[in-house]
């Protein structure tokens, strides 16, 4: 079954790696023509003329973007978390849900397996590629700094580390969501919809102490990739929290699927 | 004999709505049970319940004697399942699928399964995503008898498959009579169940209204009495029967009197021409439904 479910989702799995890499390959191959001393002071000129608050909301306040790797603090990886959250939330509202879209369930559920153990199967198959496509990730953007420009490792890989922080959360998330809906083709738009609601609100709570409290609202914020560059350090509440909701919304999941109808 | 499928008084709402309201049944080993009524009569919801997609509102379920567990694999193992509507996974090859159905189970299941495969003449090398609805039911048959079944739960079996599979499915399913599997039959296609089943239960509206033997229903019910007679006036009054239908000369009542009866009856009575015809299930399905 693992062998099915992993050919059935390397299709996704291959082009949210392909686009990732491709954006950033793309970057690290025409930052040493563009980002010239010129086009800096130019950048540095256009970028004072842009509020505080928003330099704060992509952390460019907290990282230059003369270098490839500065890019990759704020910008690079602000799309980096968006695309994981984007890759976390299919894979989790889809695994099990789609069995019973294309309404093959009525054949699993005919096999002696139990549903708990197709459940355990297809978050095994879920969290390896959710992991691989980090890594892969993460190993192809070390390689491509250490040709392009200096950086501090240690900082590298802590940042590495933000979207398993926010993508295991996302991806228990939205498998406790299908859990609880029929059979409704609206449920992966509301599942994506859901990212960017996320992704605005912890954007907006980076703007002003004012509506700082969204940050509480926003599974964004486990990411804690301000802290990272700031500090170079995770904020352990982060890695617990993080911990703990993927294991409450799986452990719902399980207790939940259970039970559901499934045709 | 043990029985292998016992309901009791199964319900199951969807919410408000009924999908069945009181199925109560009992199939013995080595049966073939034709379950039979009109659409949306609650056959489906029945055996979806039997199979534990959804869950039931009231009522007991007992497969091979024990009470039903969806979870219980040994029950799982022994029952083999076609659904009326074939779903598989559109990527896959036939012969992936068929591979991927054997990881499930721990005995070698590819003697039966190649013994299918010719006997159904599937290719193996087709994608599901390319099959007509008739090959695509003809895996679904191969997926529900190849690991070798004690218990066959067949939803409409013969749906988009041509007259010789038909033939050739109701062999392999004889065949498996024999052997000691038990069936559950649901269709719509009464002269099917006819030939092949041993008991017929009828459900409508969500409830069983009627089980039988097949030799007591094709035997037992009512015939059709086709009289033509100049005297039709008086034999309407002295038989009192339900007339259907009239033409020129002839007449045709439904008949539920013996023979015997009939003839005593009508002794009086100048007679043209008398015919008294055997009902088939379809007009007997009729009768109950209509």
């Amino acid at each position: 079954m693992i062998k099915k479910e992993l050919k059935s989702n390397i299709k996704s799995f291959i082009i949210c790696l392909v686009l990732l890499i491709s954006v950033f390959l793309l970057v690290y191959l025409i930052y040493p023509f563009v980002i010239t001393d010129e086009n800096m002071a130019t950048m540095n000129e256009l970028l004072q003329a842009f509020p505080e608050e928003v330099l704060k909301a992509f952390n460019m306040d907290l990282a230059s973007i003369d270098t490839a790797y500065g890019w990759l603090k704020s910008e690079g990886f602000m799309f980096v978390l968006l695309g994981i959250g984007i890759f976390s939330s299919i894979l989790g509202i889809n695994i099990v849900f789609k069995e019973e879209q294309d309404k093959t369930i009525e054949y699993l559920a005919s096999l002696p397996i139990k549903r708990s153990k197709i459940m355990t199967k297809k978050i095994f198959v879920s969290v390896f590629y959710i992991i691989s496509l980090i890594w892969i990730f993460t190993l192809f953007n070390f390689i491509a700094l250490l040709i392009s420009c200096e950086f501090n490792q240690k900082e590298f890989f802590l940042l590495s580390l933000s979207p398993l922080l926010i993508g295991l959360p996302f991806f228990f998330f939205n498998l406790f969501i299908s859990t609880l809906v029929k059979r409704d083709k609206k449920v992966l738009g509301l599942s994506l919809g859901l990212v960017f609601i996320f992704y605005i609100v912890s954007m907006l709570s980076e703007i002003s102490d004012k509506v700082e409290f969204l940050k509480y609202f926003s599974l964004y914020t486990l990411a804690d990739t301000r802290n990272i560059i700031a500090n170079c350090e995770i904020n352990i509440w982060c890695i617990l929290i993080s911990i703990i909701s993927s294991v409450i919304f799986a452990s719902l999941s399980y207790i939940f699927y259970n039970k559901k109808e499934l045709l | 004999m043990s029985s292998v499928i016992e309901l009791k008084h199964l319900k199951k709402y969807y919410g408000e709505s009924r999908g069945i309201e009181d199925v109560s049944l009992s199939i013995e080993e080595g049966t073939i049970y034709g379950f039979i009524g009109p659409n949306g009569a609650g056959k489906s919801t029945t055996i979806r319940t039997m199979m534990g997609l959804i869950n039931k509102t009231d009522g007991e379920i007992f497969l091979f004697g024990k009470p039903f567990d969806k979870d219980d694999l040994e029950i799982k193992e022994k029952t083999g399942y076609l659904p009326s509507e074939v779903n598989l996974y559109a990527d896959l090859t036939i012969k992936e699928i068929f591979d991927y159905h054997e990881e499930f189970y721990k005995k070698d299941l590819k003697p039966r399964r190649n013994e299918l495969v010719q006997l159904l003449k599937i290719d193996e090398s087709k994608k599901i995503n390319d099959l007509s609805l008739g090959n695509l039911k003809k895996v679904g048959i191969v997926l529900a008898l190849m690991h070798s079944p004690k218990l066959l739960i067949l939803d409409e079996p013969t749906s988009g498959l041509d007259p010789i599979m038909q033939i050739t499915l109701h062999d392999i399913l004889l065949k498996e009579k024999q052997k000691g599997t038990t069936i559950l039959y649901s269709s719509h296609i009464l002269n099917e169940i006819s030939n092949l089943c041993d008991i017929v239960g009828f459900i409508k509206d969500g409830q069983m209204i009627k089980e039988d033997t097949m030799d007591n229903i094709k035997k037992n019910y009512f015939t059709y009495l086709k009289i033509s007679s100049k005297d039709i006036e008086k034999i309407k009054e002295e038989l009192g029967l339900k007339v259907i239908k009239e033409d020129d000369n002839t007449t045709t009542f439904i008949n539920n009197l013996d023979p015997n009866t009939v003839i005593n009856k009508l002794a009086k009575y100048n007679i043209d021409n008398l015919l008294i015809e055997e009902v088939s299930l379809e007009d007997l399905f009729i009768n109950y439904y209509m």
